[in-house]
């Protein structure tokens, strides 16, 4: 079990970086972004969510830090996620996503932002779980915060106004 | 200093990285007009979410010039300030007393990014100058100013060294001037390539 998900009840809980963590309402679900993707999926009518801090876009077949790559971390987020909802069907969870800037143009890691959100939206494609919206690209960092209850996101990002998906 | 007792290739790396600081904290004074002490070298080895808080809660606002290092080790440069320090070193370039700016409007932008020029510029200098072996130039690219998250900028910091490890290498300098409030930050953070090359050259048998 990911231990970023041990939860306590009316809290808001952090999520690092290449780590995931679900929650039930009324706990909402916190994490900074820079080229990573914040991808939150959850189900609206059971009230229960997740959010996934994804690094890299794919893992290559490596299996030591699933939260770390795009196609493991979002695997083991719906695992997770499913496994709260108790045998209710998967075609409920919906995702938003996040993430993805290009901080400084000069870099080598230039690419790895929109890279991160490629992966992301096409996982999530093959596993049927349709984005309600995202907040992705730019060049300015994040903090992005699920609130299963409502499904809002709110993005805030620095020294600018906040953003509800 | 790390928390760990560092082995011998990180207490060397310490030291060469404490040569290039030396050099930063004086093209810093003479640049400013005010002496400018060395608070803190610290070399870390840290897992990822440790690195993305080594300088503090991830989203304190601060304001950032960020230099691509090219050259035999790159990387990325950041001088670090949080708002006020920032708006203050500003204020001491200008000979404006403490507090007159107060936003990070083109001016103000413009003296951090010649700072961190001028700062990152002795820096590399020295560093190449210290590194066993003559590496050659260290080059930085033009600074970019950011007002950001801190934990996104490092974030982003150390993102090439993460595709291959889980263990990070960053080496931060803090430097002081005229009182506790003006405190600034310069966070080298290289390459995942750089982190090879670094331990090739200070390997057991090149320490003479």
């Amino acid at each position: 079990m990911n231990p970023a998900s041990q939860t306590q009840p009316e809290t808001i809980v952090s999520v690092p970086i290449a780590r995931w963590a679900t929650v039930a309402a009324p706990s909402c679900l916190r994490t900074l972004l820079g080229s990573c993707v914040g991808v939150a999926v959850y189900d609206l009518t059971a009230r229960v969510g997740g959010l996934a801090h994804v690094l890299l876009p794919d893992s290559r077949g490596q299996t030591d830090q699933p939260g770390k790559y795009a196609d493991t971390a979002i695997l083991a987020l719906v695992a997770e996620i499913e496994a709260k909802l108790k045998g209710k069907p998967r075609s409920r969870l919906v995702a938003k996503i996040a993430g993805g800037a290009n901080m400084f143009a000069t870099t080598s890691a230039m690419s790895i932002g929109e890279q991160n959100v490629l992966a992301t939206e096409s996982i999530l494609s093959r596993m049927d779980i349709k984005i309600l919206a995202r907040h992705t690209g730019g060049e300015t960092g994040r903090r992005m915060t699920l609130d299963p209850k409502t499904g809002v996101v709110e993005i805030r990002i620095p020294g600018g106004g906040d953003v509800t998906l | 200093m790390s928390e760990h007792s560092p082995d011998p290739s990180t207490q060397r790396l310490h030291l060469i990285f404490d040569r290039g600081a030396e050099n930063a904290s004086q093209a810093f004074s003479r640049w400013l007009g005010h002496n400018v002490s060395l608070q803190i070298g610290e070399v870390d080895r840290v897992g990822l979410a440790e690195a993305v808080d080594a300088m503090g809660p991830g989203e304190t606002l601060v304001a950032a010039c960020a230099m691509e290092v090219f050259g035999p080790l790159d990387g990325q440069l950041l001088l670090i300030f949080e708002d006020q320090a920032g708006l203050s070193l500003v204020d001491l370039l200008m000979r404006m007393p403490l507090g007159t700016s107060r936003s990070w409007g083109e001016l103000e932008q413009s003296a951090a990014r010649e700072t961190a020029n001028i700062v990152g510029c002795a820096y590399l200098n020295a560093l190449a100058h210290h590194l066993p072996g003559a590496v050659g130039s260290l080059v930085p690219g033009p600074p970019l100013f950011r007002h950001e998250f801190v934990g996104s900028l490092l974030e982003f910091a150390l993102q090439d060294q993460a595709v291959n490890s889980d263990e990070l290498l960053l080496i931060r300098t803090r430097f002081r001037a005229t009182s506790d409030l003006l405190e600034w930050s310069l966070v080298f953070v290289p390459s995942g390539a750089s982190v090879v090359k670094l331990s090739q050259i200070l390997s057991p048998r090149d320490l003479g």
